[in-house]
Parts: structure tokens; sequence; C-alpha cells
């Protein structure tokens, strides 16, 4: 027969799983059937604490995390290696064409086929419209501080008047994360991706899906800006710089 | 075979990656870093994945990825804070900031990771007491003993929170 000793070391540390020597117990110690239901409730009580919130589309974004990364880590094949080469063959064709571009007074803006699915704009274009609205919804907001650090090291400025931000958080980039902010400016809603210490590359701009992203080097970093149209980017980059 | 591997790799996203989340956010205590660690989680999962060969073992095999990887990735904040923060310690401070509807998540924020985690495994993610002992690598008995003490901490610490906020009213 246990005793209320037992019962008691027993019942705290497992009051999910009662026994049938706790059940007997219970039915002759009134005293340690009270405390067998406080300890439950109070579990009950631990429980709801402990369920804190979840980023929203949390799945979306660790499986968008690996398809972003995917060609880099996870190819080894034989096609793999020829993806690979192919990709550096159309960037430095994309590159060359930009820099020829950039002579003249309007940007080239490359499609996503000349740039390749893992590229870092169409990735950005794409996580913007599958998945920005959802984290909109969801309200949260990340540290404020993390985004001014990440600003000063990319040598970037925001403007206090007439800029909101409206969600800062955390994305995917190839290679890494970057500092997720949507912002309502003048000039529409825009997405901004801070990526600082890691290259993306040489400038980019792509149209894709309706949007318009830019991928920039810049001190110590890189910055990718999602708009509705080039003359967004451009406005919005003269507005950071 | 990669669109098996890839499949299978999706419905434990989709599966798991709420509930390891919050036991990373109870492990660090952070949200970001939680989602980090639960990034990172699932990319050793994907690169292990080949070697997972029981289904059924799923659950248990990515909490002690991301436990591993929390346990690499702070190493040095952990052993901070164990070697310095006791469980009598914490409860007789009364140091503990509970706000009226945080009042227990601010306790078991306070709980020392020693007792709180083996707390959470087994209320949140509903590990048995032996499946805790293999995860933690100590015996049945101290983690029965970590749970109790880790309860009996709770009670005192949001006893003494309701008896402040009494006070002040």
């Amino acid at each position: 027969m246990m005793t209320c000793f037992e019962f008691r070391r027993t019942i705290l540390a497992n009051p999910r799983e009662r026994t049938r020597n706790q059940d007997q117990h219970m039915a002759q110690c009134a005293k340690c059937a009270a405390l067998a239901r406080e300890v439950e409730d109070f579990d009950a009580r631990i429980h709801d604490a402990a369920m804190v919130p979840v980023p929203e589309a949390l799945a979306d974004r660790v499986l968008l995390r690996h398809k972003v990364r995917e060609p880099a880590r996870f190819g080894g094949s034989r096609f793999g290696v020829w993806a690979l080469a192919a990709s550096l063959v159309i960037a430095l064709g994309a590159a060359i064409q930009l820099y020829r571009a950039d002579s003249g007074d309007q940007e080239r803006v490359a499609t996503a086929a000349a740039v390749g699915e893992g590229h870092a704009a169409v990735a950005a274009i794409s996580y913007v419209l599958d998945h920005e609205p959802q984290l909109l919804k969801a309200n949260v907001s990340g540290d404020p501080a993390v985004m001014k650090s990440a600003l000063t090291r990319l040598g970037l400025n925001l403007p206090s008047q007439g800029t909101t931000v409206r969600y800062l958080g955390k994305c995917p980039v190839p290679g890494g994360d970057g500092e997720h902010l949507v912002l309502q400016t003048p000039f529409g809603q825009v997405t901004l991706i801070l990526v600082p210490e890691q290259s993306l590359g040489p400038r980019v701009v792509v149209a894709y899906r309706d949007r318009t992203a830019a991928v920039s080097p810049v001190r110590s970093g890189s910055y990718i800006v999602v708009t509705d149209s080039l003359k967004n980017v451009k406005q919005i980059e003269k507005m950071l710089m | 075979m990669l669109e098996t591997k890839k499949s299978k790799f999706e419905s434990l996203v989709r599966g798991y990656s709420t509930e390891l989340y919050r036991y990373a956010y109870w492990l660090c205590r952070e949200r970001f870093q939680a989602e980090d660690l639960v990034q990172e989680t699932f990319t050793r999962a994907w690169q292990a994945l080949d070697g997972l060969r029981d289904d059924k073992a799923a659950k248990s095999w990515l909490y002690t990825i991301l436990r591993n990887e929390h346990a690499r990735q702070f190493e040095r904040k952990r052993i901070e804070i164990d070697g310095t923060q006791e469980l009598d310690e914490i409860v007789d401070s009364g140091s503990m900031n509970a706000h009226e509807s945080f009042e227990m998540r601010d306790a078991i924020e306070a709980l020392p990771i020693s007792y709180r985690e083996p707390l959470l495994l087994q209320v949140l993610s509903g590990f048995s007491c032996s499946e805790i002992a293999a995860k933690m690598d100590i015996s049945e008995g101290a983690v029965m003993t970590r749970l109790t003490r880790a309860r009996l901490a709770l009670r005192k610490l949001t006893g003494r929170a309701t008896e402040r906020k009494e006070k002040v009213r």
C-alpha cells in the first residue's frame, strides 16, 4: 500500500500518468486526492503559460529557406555541378548586361529567367508575395535595436518622418537570414531586406510577378528592396542613402 | 528518391515546427534565437534524414537535434546560467518580476534551465520521465526529483507573486 509520502512524491513528479496504486491511495486519503486535483489544475496553468505564440508561417519559412539554400547546400550530384556552372554563366551574362546598362540613364531590368529562380531578388519577391501578408496579419515586431544596427552597418538611413515600420522580423536569404522590414512610405508599401556582412553579388534589378526587386551591395553587406516599380525602387534607395 | 525525401522533410517541418519552436523558446527565452534554432534544427535534420529509419522516432530525434544545437550555440551562456543560479536562490530571492497576466510565464522563465527543461519536455511535449532521462542523459530518478522541485518552486513563486499583488491592493 502506498504511503502519503510516496503518493505526493510521485504525483508531483508526474501528475499525468496515474498508476493503479495512486488511484487506490486516493480512494482512501481525501487529503492526497485533493492534492492530486490541485496539482492537475496547476499543471494545466503551466501548460497554458508555456504555449507561447509561434511566429506566423514558421513552417513555410523553414521550407522556403531550404528551397533557397538547396542548390548550394544540398547539390552534390553531377546535375548540381552543371546547374551551378549554368547559373554562374547566366549570372555573369546578367552582370555584364547590367554593367553596360549602368552607363545609360535607365537601369536594365532583368527577368527571373535571366537570373535564375534561386537568385536573391526572385526569392525575395516570392517571399514578399507568398508570406508577407500573413506576417503582417500576425502583428509581431522584431527588435528595433537589431534593425538600427543593421542599417548602420550597411551605411543606410531610414528617415523618421513619413516612414512607418509595419513589420520587423527575419527572413531567409541565400546563405543565411536577413532583417526583414515592411515600410509604409510616401511611395507606397516597400519591403527592405538588410543583409549585413554578406555579399549577394553585383547589383541586379529583377521584375517578377508584378514586383520589382533590386539587390545591391553596400558597405559591409547587401540590401534588397522590393516594391511595385523600378521608379519606386529608385525613390526608396534615394531615401535610404 | 529525392522527392520522397522532400515530402518526408516537409511533413516533419509542418508537423513539428510549432512544438519545436516552443521548446526552443523555453530553452533560450528569446524568440528570434528560438526561430534560428528551429531553422538550424531542420537544416541538420535534412542532412541526416536518410539515417532516420523509424518514423515514429522522428519527434524525439528532432528534439535531440534541437537540444544539441542549443548546447552548441549557447554553451557558454548555459554554463553561466547553471553555474550561478540555484533553484533555492531563485525561490528565496523574491526578485521575480511577475506581472498579473504573465505570472506563471515569468515563474517558468525564472527556473534554472536544468529544472525548466524537463518540466517543459513533460508538460508541453508529452515525453515520459524515462524519455526525458535519456534525452538529458541523467537517471529517471533525477528527472523525477527535478520535476518535483520545479513544480514546488513554481507554486512558491506564483504564490509569492499573488501575495505581493494582494498587498498592493
